[in-house]
């Protein structure tokens, strides 16, 4: 799976095994160099973990999850992104899944846009700590 | 510490149960026939006294490493050698993180402070210690780094 586009605002990744049953309150984007690993998610976790994950981000990000554990990364690299951005949160979707995440509840992709939520994925990875 | 001694005689006679109660309680002092002084105190108790003494050690040659002007390298670090992928700003952070959760499990008897802090720390670490993920991490927000994705393959 390749990188369509650049960020639209006003289309959200997809989540993970069909359409959710609510409309999510946060779009939910990857970082360029990650879009490869996203698209992995369900062969690498399973389903399960994929929608788990989706409805954590597109729903409750940074809330605990009932199942994964999350953990506020430390240092520099837990640090909001800039004005607006939470710190990241490290969701350990299985036992060899991680991902990075910060959400942001008013971001403008460009100025003057409307301010919508977002969450940023900025890291996957599948290799077990 | 307590007051009351007892004899290590008490301990197949009728203070046995005094004895052993004291020691569930926290700490039970005994004199052995030879005159030294024994303690008996729950495990969990010896752990985390142990842990604390052993992170105490830890907090103190960081600390020193972070007084001089170099960067500590892997081998000073030594155990400590998993925080190389962190630059002096974060060890600085790490070190007064380390230090109020010593406080913290300290005050409460309860490692689970120094536990969490640590495990964040070891996780951020580990994240940082790839590449890429680590430029993503540390980078700035640049809105065109982020992209449209189609939906995963091997869903239902």
């Amino acid at each position: 799976m390749a990188a369509s586009s650049a960020y639209d605002p006003f289309r959200p990744a997809k989540r993970p095994g069909g359409k959710p049953e609510t409309a999510p309150g946060y779009r939910v984007l990857v970082h360029r160099r990650f879009v490869g690993h996203y698209g992995e998610l369900v062969s690498r976790v399973g389903i399960q973990q994929a929608k788990q994950f989706w409805d954590h981000v597109a729903h409750a990000p940074g809330q605990p999850d009932p199942i994964a554990s999350t953990t506020i990364l430390k240092g520099r690299a837990g640090r909001p992104k800039g004005p607006g951005w939470s710190r990241t949160f490290h969701y350990e979707i299985s036992a060899s899944g991680r991902i990075d995440y910060q959400y942001n509840d008013t971001y403008k992709a460009t100025e003057g846009s409307d301010p919508h939520p977002v969450v940023a994925i900025l890291t996957i990875n599948y290799s077990s700590h | 510490m307590t007051d009351t001694i007892f004899q290590s005689s008490d301990l197949a006679g009728g203070k046995r149960t005094e004895f052993l109660d004291a020691a569930r309680s926290g700490l039970a002092r005994l004199r052995d026939k030879d005159g030294t002084s024994l303690v008996m105190l729950p495990e969990s108790r010896l752990r985390l006294l142990q842990t604390l003494a052993t992170w105490w050690e830890a907090y103190s040659r960081l600390d020193a490493l972070l007084r001089r002007s170099l960067a500590p390298t892997a081998n000073e670090l030594g155990e400590l050698a998993w925080l190389r992928p962190f630059d002096r700003a974060d060890l600085e952070e790490f070190l007064s993180d380390l230090h109020d959760a010593l406080v913290a499990a300290s005050a409460d008897e309860d490692e689970a402070a120094l536990a969490d802090t640590l495990r964040a720390w070891r996780i951020t670490a580990r994240q940082l210690e790839d590449p890429l993920r680590r430029s993503v991490l540390l980078g700035q927000h640049v809105p065109s780094d982020y992209v449209e994705v189609d939906e995963p393959s091997g869903g239902e």
